[in-house]
């Protein structure tokens, strides 16, 4: 029988704020492997950027992960990963930082270790469990459609 | 049916529901005060419609394709004060617009930003920390009789300090 981070996960799935994002063409459910779920999320070029969250003790406990090779099953290639134009997309879209396991966000679970001036730097950022997972895939839609965006060097097998 | 995505007064929670598409907006109405448990007078607006939905058009009239967004509240406009850089733009939105709409408008039109700039900024509520998502209704940010609310219109900050660990 599930746990009740996965029931948790799997209401949030349902809740017509995560659809919404689906039916508006932001992002994409790839399935539950739990705990991971993967999430493609639509860039402003079209090119979708596959995240596999790790959501265990969710919603209490932040999820954190990056982008993911489904044909693979393993961390995307660093030259499949979204590029930067010089701004704040590349802080984020890090392939060095966690060997590229997590993106570098306050909402991460990961990331925000070691990085309790976010707190305040940054609040908004920071992972809100009543918002649950659309916050995670509301910030990183953000960038990938902000005018800092470039397109992947190499397209995702 | 018609898949139907509502917001309401005050609240931040999107629902849903499902309605025959013969249906009429005043049945759409009644439904989306029922499942929000809303009282009051409450007028229904697509999203960012500049006019309130007629009771008597059918939900079918007015439904893309991938169904229908509505926002029910009791003001029938709100009060929008935008403040960047010491200046504040001013004027009235219906409760359904989206803030992505109020941010472009006050970004580009009031402040003169490029599209790739105004992209770079996000509405935040005055005196709080609160950057509400690009689609949230206005009308779920305040609640009658209380038709107004203030932002600041702030840079999106980037995440600085990544480094290889």
């Amino acid at each position: 029988m599930a746990g009740p981070d996965e029931r948790a996960l799997q209401a949030e799935l349902a809740r017509p704020a995560f659809r919404l994002g689906q039916i508006d063409g932001r992002w994409t459910l790839h399935g539950v492997t739990w705990p991971y779920v993967y999430v493609g999320v639509v860039a402003r070029d079209g090119v979708e950027c596959v995240l596999r969250l790790n959501c265990a003790g969710y919603p209490a406990t932040a999820p954190t992960g990056g982008p993911w090779d489904m044909k693979r099953n393993a961390v995307l290639d660093p030259a499949c990963w979204p590029r930067s134009r010089g701004g704040r997309v590349a802080a984020v879209f890090n392939p060095g930082w966690k060997n590229g396991t997590a993106l570098y966000l306050p909402c991460d679970r990961e990331s925000l270790v070691g990085h309790d001036n976010w707190r305040v730097e940054m609040p908004s950022k920071i992972w809100r469990p009543e918002d649950g997972i659309v916050q995670y895939l509301e910030l990183v839609h953000e960038l990938l459609n902000c005018s800092d965006y470039s397109t992947p060097a190499r397209a995702a097998a | 049916m018609i898949s139907v995505f509502y917001q309401t007064e005050g609240h931040r929670d999107i629902g849903h529901l499902e309605i025959e598409p013969g249906a009429t907006v005043a049945q759409l109405k009644e439904l989306v005060v029922k499942a929000a448990n809303a009282e009051g007078e409450l007028v229904l607006f697509a999203e960012d419609a500049d006019e309130p939905l007629a009771a008597d058009v059918l939900v079918k009239d007015v439904a893309g394709a991938h169904g229908l967004k509505v926002h029910a509240h009791r003001c029938k406009e709100i009060a929008v004060a935008v403040t960047f850089n010491r200046k504040v733009a001013r004027r009235t939105f219906k409760p359904g617009t989206t803030v992505a709409k109020v941010k472009k408008w006050a970004a580009v039109k009031e402040f003169g930003m490029t599209p790739d700039e105004a992209g770079e900024h996000l509405l935040q509520i005055v005196g709080t920390h609160d950057r509400p998502a690009p689609n949230t209704h206005l009308g779920t940010l305040v609640a009658h009789p209380h038709c107004q609310i203030g932002f600041d219109l702030v840079p999106d900050e980037r995440v600085n300090g990544a480094s290889e660990a």
